[in-house]
């Protein structure tokens, strides 16, 4: 069977996922691999959310935000921004692929942007295989 | 040795004079009685000062001592420190843990801390350490944080004792990560080998100065359970991470308790001195400390690492 990857996006509420929205109205198609969560801000994505959606089998998890300076409660995205700088060095570190872990800025208006990254991140996932390291149930 | 004994008896007089005065307690180290180390203990008179020891074998971060009882009376709180609980202590002042003015902090310059598990039967006497009757070099049983110490001088302090000779060997060369040789698989079998022996007993998060969050992430205790609780609802209670014995949960708890630590780890290697199984942890916060100061160009600034917001590293 074909390996299709499992991508959680935690979506900011302000801009990523109004653009996620935008580009579902205009009708972009993208990867359906892709599931969104819709969180109040990227400020908010603890680091063990992440690795929680590791152990529970996503193969890719991505933490879109406003552009640093647009974020509605002002400083959250540099807290995002922050924090998972750090995760990914550390998984890197302990060996686990970095590149699973995506930080990615999107507007609003930004749906056809929005829809390539998600093409573009699938591909990327598709091509690593599936995610075993962190994986809870049997490898 | 003559010479540290009387720089300890100086030490010990002075405790005496401040804790007659100026000073409710003192946290110093005393002697355990059948083991070659020194545990932590509050000394609140000046009849006990003779219990005081300064040693090369100290064990426990008085800065989390300081921190634990700091609450508890009005008085000043005197401290005998090293340079990496001054460290500690320093940050723990910056995030408001701590009053500047309620503590007394003397300074001790440091040689380094020896780690007994080196040695199989280790003996103390007459300032040289034996190992059954071999005669063994300190420099070559130190533990790895205290032989890569990047300041052994005290860096916040009301008065320092120059009582150890500060350890020669301390190159700051020496300082940056050294990553595991080979590739992604080789590191993540060494870790999971390393995970693997963890068995979350929690003592690293216990003698951390750092880790003082009132509800640690493994520990789930905001759910408030009455007799009409069920049994169904306490086992699916929401939480990151439950009791498990997976090597990657192990993992996952100790990536967490690293990133808490960003920019904020004085280095004091506590952690690994209270791990049983001997899980170099302190890999994983040197790491941080290097991306912290890299990657981001922190460097002991006024403001907290984490709530330090015009630090954006660019192409990352």
């Amino acid at each position: 069977m074909d390996f299709e990857p499992k991508i959680l996006v935690f979506a900011c509420n302000w801009c990523s996922y109004a653009g996620a929205d935008l580009a579902g109205t205009s009708r972009l198609q993208y990867a359906p691999n892709v599931r969104i969560v819709r969180v109040m801000c990227s400020g908010m994505v603890n680091p063990a959310l992440i690795l929680h959606a590791f152990r529970m089998g996503f193969d890719g998890v991505v933490v879109a935000g406003c552009h640093p300076g647009d974020c509605h409660y002002n400083v959250g995205n540099y807290y995002a921004k922050k924090r998972i700088v750090l995760l990914r060095e550390l998984l890197e570190f302990v060996g686990f692929e970095s590149e699973r872990l995506k930080l990615l800025w999107a507007s609003a208006s930004e749906g056809k942007k929005f829809a390539e990254e998600m093409n573009e991140f699938t591909e990327k996932i598709r091509e690593l295989g599936p995610q075993e390291k962190f994986r809870r149930c049997q490898k | 040795m003559k010479k540290e004994e009387s720089k300890i008896s100086k030490i010990k007089d002075r405790v005496a004079k401040l804790l007659e005065k100026d000073v409710s307690v003192f946290i110093a180290y005393e002697r355990m009685p059948f083991e070659l180390k020194d545990r932590l203990t509050i000394i609140s008179s000046p009849k006990e000062v003779d219990k005081i020891s300064v040693s090369p074998f100290m064990v426990g971060s008085p800065a989390r001592m300081l921190l634990e009882i700091g609450g508890i009376d009005d008085g000043k709180i005197g401290i005998i420190a090293r340079a990496c609980d001054t460290r500690a202590i320093k940050q723990l002042i910056k995030e408001g843990k701590i009053k500047r003015e309620r503590v007394y902090i003397m300074g001790i310059t440091c040689g380094g801390m020896v780690n007994t598990r080196k040695l199989r039967s280790p003996r103390f006497e007459n300032g040289r350490l034996y190992d059954h009757d071999r005669e063994v070099h300190m420099k070559d049983v130190l533990y790895d944080t205290c032989s890569r110490c990047e300041d052994p001088l005290p860096v916040l302090y009301d008065e320092v004792f120059d009582v150890f000779d500060v350890f020669e060997g301390v190159s700051k060369a020496d300082e940056s990560t050294e990553e595991i040789e080979g590739d992604r698989e080789k590191r993540w079998s060494y870790w999971m080998g390393e995970m693997e022996k963890c068995i979350r007993c929690y003592a690293c998060r216990s003698a951390c100065p750092m880790c003082y969050c009132t509800e640690c992430l493994v520990d789930p205790i905001n759910l408030a359970v009455s007799p009409f609780t069920s049994a169904e609802e306490k086992a699916s209670y929401p939480r990151f991470l439950g009791k498990t014995i997976s090597a990657e949960d192990n993992l996952f708890y100790h990536i967490i308790r690293v990133l808490h630590h960003a920019g904020r780890c004085a280095d004091c290697g506590e952690c690994e001195r209270a791990c049983p199984m001997d899980i170099p942890i302190r890999e994983l916060e040197r790491k941080m400390r290097e991306v912290v100061r890299d990657v981001f160009g922190y460097d002991d600034d006024e403001i907290p690492f984490l709530a330090k917001l015009d630090m954006i590293p660019e192409g990352r």
